[in-house]
């Protein structure tokens, strides 16, 4: 597993303070590294999806941009070793969720609901000792907890990917929480990244939208992939639905953002999420216009800029920031 | 104090703050420039207080979050017109270089901490600028020399009379491009805010200014215009809005001696305008000023001290001399060197008394050169006319025309009135107990290069040791870095316009920042850019027009007079005196003699200013018998010789 060097955080030292005044045998890791987001090794994947727009599978081209979106959303995850006890992994990850609002057509962190960070030592109690009760200075995720499952074996790579897990979760858990509460604020329609929350009233209102950059799940396949692959810039597909184990469904079309002439099949190919609403060709026409209005300024130097929003951008410097 | 921060304090390791510098960002809009005062507040006590931090913007950088310029192109598709709008501005940073100026407390002297910063209010600057110190009503020495505008903030900004005129520090150095209305104007609007701000308890002030080009000073004593905005600034900086009420001018006299040799010959304006006149004495104290070292060698020195000690001004008798002398001019000295050099030849001597037939030649020569190359201020009558020493009155500015003489006249006029200065400030008798004074040109007069000269051994000297005795130097160059160093670092205060980017560039401009010597290169007219001993760094100032006439204003309003014949001049200047005579009765009364004997005349009279001008006047001419007719005589007539007597008659 790649890891990428860093220097140590106020936050993670004093975690790793706490941990040695526990465990004054702990092997403190000389560097601490962050440890790559789970899935980026998941197989591609093609799943044909039911189409819920009316007509034949085939681009459908859209109008000029338009603005329309009033927010963005972003959340952001990072993991750090901080020791090895006994070959336990001791994960130190912190997890983050802003909105970002636009004004006078400046980005500024939405006053109503602030930004959330959360640090936490992820850590299997069932194999690490000496934290039974309540820490200070710590606030534990026991990963090896009932409700999470089976018990993972002691092999470090399965502690480290509970760990890791959980640090999801909790991430999506704030992704959700900023969803909710932009949707019950009713100040326009909220761009977040990745899906739509996979439950509550984010997932079900038309004031947010999800714009999903990863493709490693293309929901096409057959002819309907074949229109997906030949978008043109400024077209989309006809609206599908998505909906995942015990999720409700949920509206979703690609759109090619940018001409892809010399590129990757998937360049500037993103897929929207909606909820579901009775004329849905006109809400895809309409979001899609609204997500080319996003295509200036660039997200570069990001190297998705293709896909991505300049506001996701720049909640993701936001967070780095902040977190 | 504004608690509404306008940036916080930030540093990274690559580009950490120092107890000398910090960096802070704003927002875009924020009214933050280079030269602007900022405060920073503290977050941590420090020894129980929460610090406050005051520094000067010395260098800005903006940029956004692209990470190169060819992003930038690739989002508008390379052509700039495209796309028109974007739905958000890219984010962008105004990133700020302050130096500090002061910490508070003193001590310890740490690294800025991070924090908010405000804009400087009045008090913040005062603060920053350690001004405070003599800002107290008790101990004030505080000499406005301009106002410090940023972001609303509108703040005087004074200097220390102690640091400017003495003792503790001396001396002014303003650098500026010509032509920009800078350098002369500072200067008469910091003389009229010195003089309405010296402290009482200091003593008495005058200033002597030498107008060495143009028509600059000619009319300090004359309002010009000003504006609304410059009214508004004098009333902020509690200056009078008046020109000088006192001002007496200075001019030698032309070559032909008829008129003084000024720009302000106005009639109208010649009531304090007086001549500049000496003769042998004064001239032979500072013969070395118009002696090159090649011309005076020892032994040709050895004479002229001789002739300084033993001939000058005292009846002098020598068995080679054909008749005794009395030289108290340059004529009466030529008569002396003809007298002694045909002595030696009638005896075929080579020396007399140790000197040279060849140096006495050569000495002789030299010197009877001086009243040609100085005619007009060298009299060869000997008589005198001088500024005022022992009698310079408190808040008066003396001006010197010297703008249309030759080089050497310059020299001789600057280093004798400097000499007599200093002489008279010593012995404490000059009547008033400091005197600036302000010479233009230091390239000139004190150059950082080239042979030693008597001027520049002077303005050393007045730099180096006049704040002791009260004697302060306002100077005033195009190129600070052709002046010599011991001057320009001698100056305790100095001040930059607009300066030229060469001239920015040479080494006496490191140590400003990139951004300050760019600002200066472009600086507005009526700006300046202020270092004074207070000032941990230079901070720019605005100032008003000084409250005077131009000199191009004065020269169109009061042109120059042509010069006139000699019974014309003489009246000019006599009117002066006495407004009831006319042209008619000077050419009257000087009809019978010769042009030398008019203007002989006419200076004594302007130099002893008497109450019957015309009885005074006439006075001095030689009485002359008027002609008159012979009365014819009768012939006698002829004796009728008797008609018998043919012998008799």
């Amino acid at each position: 597993m790649p890891v990428t060097r860093a220097a140590l955080d106020a936050p993670s030292r004093a975690a790793l303070r706490a941990i040695l005044a526990v465990r004054p045998e702990a092997q403190a890791v000389d560097y601490p590294s962050l440890v790559p987001e789970r899935g980026t090794a998941d197989p591609p994947l093609l799943s044909a999806a039911e189409q819920i727009e009316a007509g034949p599978m085939r681009a459908v081209p859209v109008m000029d941009p338009v603005v329309g979106f009033s927010a963005f959303l972003d959340g952001t995850q990072n993991a750090r070793i901080l020791a090895w006890v006994e070959g336990v992994p001791y994960v130190f990850g912190t997890a983050a969720a802003a909105i970002r609002a636009r004004r006078d057509r400046k980005l500024r962190t939405w006053e109503t609901s602030p930004p959330i960070v959360q640090r936490r030592l992820y850590l299997p109690r069932a194999y690490a000792s000496g934290f039974e009760s309540a820490t200070e200075g710590l606030d534990i995720v026991d990963t090896t907890a009932p409700e999470l499952g089976s018990i993972p074996s002691r092999h470090p790579a399965a502690l480290l990917e509970r760990a890791l897990s959980c640090l999801q979760h909790d991430r999506e858990r704030l992704e959700r929480a900023q969803v909710e509460a932009w949707v019950a604020a009713d100040e326009g329609v909220l761009c977040a990244d990745g899906s739509l929350p996979d439950r509550g009233p984010g997932r079900s209102s038309p004031r947010a939208v999800g714009a999903i950059k990863s493709h490693r799940t293309l929901h096409a396949d057959g002819v309907a992939l074949d229109v997906v692959l030949a978008l043109r810039a400024n077209e989309r597909s006809p609206v599908f639905t998505v909906a995942g184990s015990g999720r409700a469904p949920v509206a979703s079309w690609y759109v090619r953002t940018r001409d892809r002439a010399g590129r990757d099949a998937l360049w500037g190919l993103v897929r929207l999420e909606s909820a579901i609403v009775p004329d849905i060709s006109a809400r895809a026409d309409l979001v899609s216009r609204w997500l080319l209005a996003e295509n200036a300024p660039l997200a570069l130097p990001d190297t998705r800029w293709d896909k991505m929003t300049y506001g996701v951008r720049d909640c993701e410097s936001f967070l780095r920031a902040v977190s | 104090m504004t608690n509404v921060p306008l940036g916080r304090v930030v540093a990274t390791e690559r580009r950490p703050n120092t107890p000398f510098e910090f960096h802070f960002w704003t927002e875009v809009t924020s009214p933050v420039g280079i030269g602007t005062i900022v405060r920073v507040e503290g977050t941590h006590p420090v020894d129980g207080a929460i610090p406050s931090i005051y520094g000067v913007v010395t260098e800005g950088f903006s940029y956004s979050d692209l990470d190169t310029p060819m992003h930038d192109v690739l989002g508008h598709d390379g052509s700039p017109a495209h796309p028109g709008f974007a739905a958000t501005e890219r984010a962008e940073i105004r990133l700020y270089t302050a130096a500090v100026l002061r910490q508070i407390p003193d001590e310890p002297v740490q690294p800025v901490p991070m924090g908010a910063v405000h804009l400087a209010e009045e008090e913040d600057v005062a603060i920053a600028l350690r001004m405070d110190s003599y800002l107290r009503d008790e101990t004030r020495t505080a000499i406005p020399v301009g106002v410090y505008r940023a972001g609303g903030t509108e703040a005087p900004v004074y200097v220390d009379a102690d640091f400017l005129v003495g003792p503790e520090a001396a001396h002014l150095n303003i650098t500026g491009v010509s032509g920009l209305a800078t350098k002369t104007s500072a200067i008469e609007w910091l003389l009229a805010s010195l003089f309405a701000h010296f402290p009482e308890d200091k003593g008495s002030v005058a200033a002597v200014c030498f107008n060495v080009k143009g028509p600059d000073l000619c009319y300090l004593d004359l309002a010009g215009p000003l504006e609304e905005s410059d009214l508004a600034l004098y009333e902020r900086l509690g200056v009078p809005p008046v020109p000088f009420p006192d001002v007496q001018y200075f001019a030698p006299y032309t070559a032909r001696g008829f008129a003084l040799n000024t720009l302000r010959s106005n009639e109208a304006l010649l009531h304090n305008v007086n001549a500049l006149t000496w003769g042998l004495r004064e001239v032979l104290q500072f013969a070395e000023v118009l002696l090159n070292r090649d011309d005076v060698d020892a032994k040709a020195d050895a004479l002229i001290d001789f002739i300084r000690e033993n001939i000058v001004d005292q009846p002098f008798e020598d068995p080679l001399l054909s008749r005794p002398h009395k030289v108290e001019s340059f004529a009466d000295l030529d008569a002396w060197f003809r007298d002694l050099l045909q002595g030696m030849e009638r005896k075929n001597s080579e020396a007399w008394r140790t000197h040279h037939v060849a140096t006495i030649r050569k000495v002789r020569n030299r010197l009877s050169n001086i009243s040609t190359r100085c005619a007009g201020l060298v009299t060869d009558d000997g008589s005198v006319s001088d500024l005022p020493f022992g009698s310079f009155a408190d808040r008066a500015v003396y001006v010197i025309d010297v703008a249309l003489l030759e080089e050497d006249a310059q020299d001789l006029i600057f280093a004798r009135v400097v000499s007599k200065l200093r002489e008279h400030l010593e012995r404490r008798d000059l009547g008033v107990n400091h005197v600036v004074v302000f010479v233009d040109e230091l390239n000139k007069y004190a150059p950082s290069e080239g042979p030693e000269t008597y001027v520049r051994r002077m303005l050393l000297d007045i730099s180096e040791r006049g704040r002791y005795l009260g004697l302060v130097l306002f100077g005033a160059q195009q190129f600070r870095s052709q002046v010599h160093r011991r001057v320009t670092g001698n100056a305790g205060t100095a001040m930059f316009g607009r300066t030229d980017a060469d001239e920015l560039g040479t080494p006496g401009y490191s140590v400003l920042s990139h951004a300050v010597r760019v600002k200066l290169s472009a600086l507005e007219k009526g700006q300046l850019l202020v270092r004074h001993p207070h000032f941990t760094q230079p901070v720019f100032v605005r100032f008003p027009r000084p409250p005077v006439l131009s000199g191009r204003a004065g020269v169109e309003r009061f042109p120059q007079m042509p010069e006139a014949s000699a019974e014309a001049a003489v009246t000019r200047s006599l009117r002066v005196l006495d407004p009831d005579i006319t042209l008619e009765w000077v050419k009257e009364h000087t009809a019978l003699y010769e042009e030398r004997e008019i203007i002989r005349a006419r200076n004594a009279t302007v130099r002893a200013r008497p109450d019957n001008t015309k009885a005074f006047f006439l006075s001095q001419f030689r009485r002359v018998v008027r002609a008159e007719a012979p009365v014819p005589r009768r012939p006698t007539p002829l004796r009728t010789p008797s008609s018998d007597d043919p012998y008799s008659f």
